[in-house]
């Protein structure tokens, strides 16, 4: 009860900050919109309106307020989860969003999925024998992907992979024919969803390759800041111990040394997830994958602001919520943090 | 902390016992950074251990105790070791990675200096005790009752409640029976005890002296407890090794060691040990400082701190020769071998 007690009140008051960044956030999207070049009214309106429709607009979205009162409504309406309208699609930019996100969503957790899965092992065994054949190897491999563009990369596996060797379609989402009835929006669930397995399989066959471009990078960093973390780990007192004991080096890596390196790497992946929905507005434009990056792409293309700062704002919601779930899941790793966060209750 | 000085008589003499642990010619190198030369810290260090007998190893920082006693269970990976260490008749040394896990913890245990940094921060204490046995297959419930068994023996207080609790949550003086739980609970046969009482206060260091005495007594334990602390060696151990640089220079039962030490450097060490009747201005100080194991000097390595050496001290290595019921390397003692 006590403990109960103790974690709602930090969920509330880390509940709080949350709301608070995001109120931070809009105000930034309000400013950015009022300091951007040009007329509202004639960027809604179009580039071809007339004077007097450019004035029937201004006064529809409320232009002719002073900017305190915009501001407010601009509050208002976010609370009301209104983005705006995109000036391309005439929708409401949420309603938009509403459709692309699943397929990016997809992306990212795949991505995300698979940068752990590769830089999680790899960190391990590269600094459990530090000098050794695959912590240099790796490290080098590391140091390259991670200078290298994310669009680079991506030609040149959709040349090596999906041109010359042909195992991976070179774009899309999913071959002809192999389409589910949409009821999520993300391909891949979809077609579980309508057990269409072949259907499934061709979804993933052609998501590996922009989820392990967008991965790759983040793998990297991954990599490396485990690495560093569980070097420094491994040197430390109790791991001794834990071999005292006749632990086997498996056991030790696992159990202790793991837990003990996590922190850092929980912290940089929650970064890690804000930016990747950022860089998948790349690799969905290389991929010709549906998805947030192909709509932002498109709404900067044709200067559809209110597209462009609704996905900001989205976007910036993802990154604080994903933020919340790793002060969480900190919480449960170290009982030290525990302690200071929970208060004495929480034990 | 007891520091007593006894007098050698027919009731200390060192019982005969079955040889636990030979040590023979044991070195230890260790790797220089990735330049792929080494330092020899350990050189050439040979004793035996007796099946239930309590040994102090002794010596400054640096002296390559610690080394000496993490090479009985090949703790430091980067560590080359050479020689012998026969364990109950198995040469520990020549053993896969693979049944040298199967002997630490089980057979061979190990105590730490500062009990809060040996203890992982993230796992509650009945889970790292109960780990020892828990890696050997012991099921979750049977090894946790071992576990509060063993804390219970050790004087945790409200151990079955504090089981679930994080090492932050002990005290110091908890922590260090916690460590020691975590040795003995796979009932081995030699306990190493890495300077168990450094890091505590001088009040817990008595309860944990204590603590080991009675429970090395009850489980018929060997003890090799490696400390600088001559005080501590007196009230423990049976016999005492002194080490310095990386070799031992002196080996005796504590009684005679204490009452007539024959090496200058054990002299010089049993003179440093403060009095409570003694004059805190005359407190005394071997002069000088250990060398470093890369810029020893030739000879006796103890000759530029000695106040008795002679010419011959400068030129060669003295050996570890029998000196009455001790042994001794020193040329001062050549010659008055038994």
């Amino acid at each position: 009860m006590l403990a109960f007690r103790a974690y709602s009140w930090f969920l509330s008051r880390r509940l709080g900050l949350t709301l608070l960044t995001l109120w931070g956030l809009a105000s930034l999207v309000f400013l950015m919109i009022k300091l951007m070049p040009g007329d509202e009214a004639q960027m809604a309106a179009g580039a071809d309106a007339s004077a007097a429709q450019i004035e029937a607009v201004r006064e529809r979205l409320g232009l002719d307020a002073p900017v305190i009162m915009q501001y407010l409504g601009f509050l208002g309406r976010l609370l009301r989860g209104d983005l705006g309208t995109s000036i391309v699609t005439l929708q409401p930019v949420l309603a938009d969003l509403e459709k692309v996100l699943p397929s990016t969503l997809e992306l990212v957790v795949i991505a995300m999925l698979l940068n752990l899965a590769v830089a999680i092992p790899a960190g391990i065994v590269a600094a459990y024998r530090q000098g050794g054949v695959f912590d240099t190897t790796s490290r080098i491999t590391a140091v390259m992907l991670g200078g290298m563009p994310a669009f680079w990369l991506a030609l040149v596996l959709q040349y090596v992979l999906g041109s010359v060797w042909r195992v991976v379609p070179i774009s899309g989402q999913q071959g002809y024919g192999m389409n589910s009835p949409v009821v999520t929006g993300a391909p891949t669930l979809d077609a579980l969803i309508a057990g269409n397995f072949a259907g499934f399989f061709d979804t993933l066959h052609h998501i590996v390759l922009p989820a392990a471009v967008l991965a790759a990078l983040f793998a990297t960093q991954i990599f490396r800041t485990l690495r560093a973390a569980l070097l420094g780990v491994l040197r430390s007192d109790f791991i001794m111990a834990v071999r005292a004991k006749g632990a086997t080096a498996r056991h030790m890596l696992v159990r202790h040394a793991l837990p003990n390196s996590l922190n850092p790497v929980l912290t940089l992946s929650g970064a890690q997830a804000g930016a990747m929905i950022g860089s998948a507005v790349l690799v969905e434009t290389v991929f010709a994958r549906q998805g947030i990056g192909a709509y932002m792409f498109n709404a900067v293309a044709q200067k559809d602001a209110f597209a462009v700062l609704g996905s900001v704002m989205f976007i910036g919601t993802v990154v604080c919520l994903v933020n919340l779930i790793v002060d969480i899941l900190q919480l449960l790793v170290d009982p030290r943090i525990r302690a200071a966060q929970l208060g004495s209750q929480g034990q | 902390m007891r520091i007593v000085h006894p007098m050698p008589d027919e009731s200390t003499a060192t019982p005969v016992r079955a040889p636990l642990v030979t040590v023979d010619r044991l070195t230890v190198d260790m790797p220089l950074g990735r330049s792929g030369s080494s330092v020899r810290i350990v050189d050439g260090v040979d004793f035996t251990i007796g099946v239930g007998e309590r040994v102090a190893l002794v010596g400054e920082s640096g002296s390559g105790k610690s080394l000496t006693a993490r090479a009985l269970m090949r703790l430091d990976r980067l560590a080359k070791l050479s020689g012998r260490v026969d364990f109950d008749g198995i040469d520990l040394l020549k053993l896969s990675d693979r049944d040298m896990g199967k002997l630490r913890g089980s057979s061979i245990a190990m105590v730490f200096q500062d009990p809060m940094s040996f203890l992982d921060p993230l796992m509650t204490i009945g889970d790292q005790v109960a780990e020892t046995l828990r890696i050997r297959g012991i099921g979750k419930a049977e090894a946790r009752k071992r576990a509060l068994a063993v804390l219970d023996e050790l004087g945790v207080d409200r151990a079955a409640e504090r089981l679930d609790a994080y090492p932050h949550e002990f005290s110091g003086g908890m922590r260090q029976r916690v460590v020691l739980a975590m040795a003995l609970v796979g009932e081995p046969r030699l306990l190493i005890a890495d300077e168990p009482t450094t890091a505590l206060d001088v009040r817990v260091q008595d309860q944990v002296l204590d603590l080991l005495d009675d429970v090395s007594t009850r489980r018929g334990l060997a003890v090799l407890f490696i400390t600088h602390d001559l005080g501590v060696v007196a009230g423990f151990a049976e016999r005492v090794m002194v080490m310095y640089s990386g070799r031992i220079v002196e080996d005796g039962d504590v009684a005679s060691v204490f009452a007539k030490p024959n090496h200058p450097y054990t002299q010089g060490l049993i003179k440093a040990v403060p009095r409570i009747d003694q004059d805190l201005n005359t407190l005394y100080a071997i002069p000088g400082a250990p060398p470093p194991p890369l810029a020893r000097p030739s000879g006796c390595p103890f000759h530029p701190r000695c106040d008795q050496r002679f010419d011959r001290c400068g030129k060669d290595l003295p050996a570890l020769l029998p000196v009455g019921l001790s042994r001794v390397a020193c040329h001062l003692l050549d010659g008055k071998g038994a």
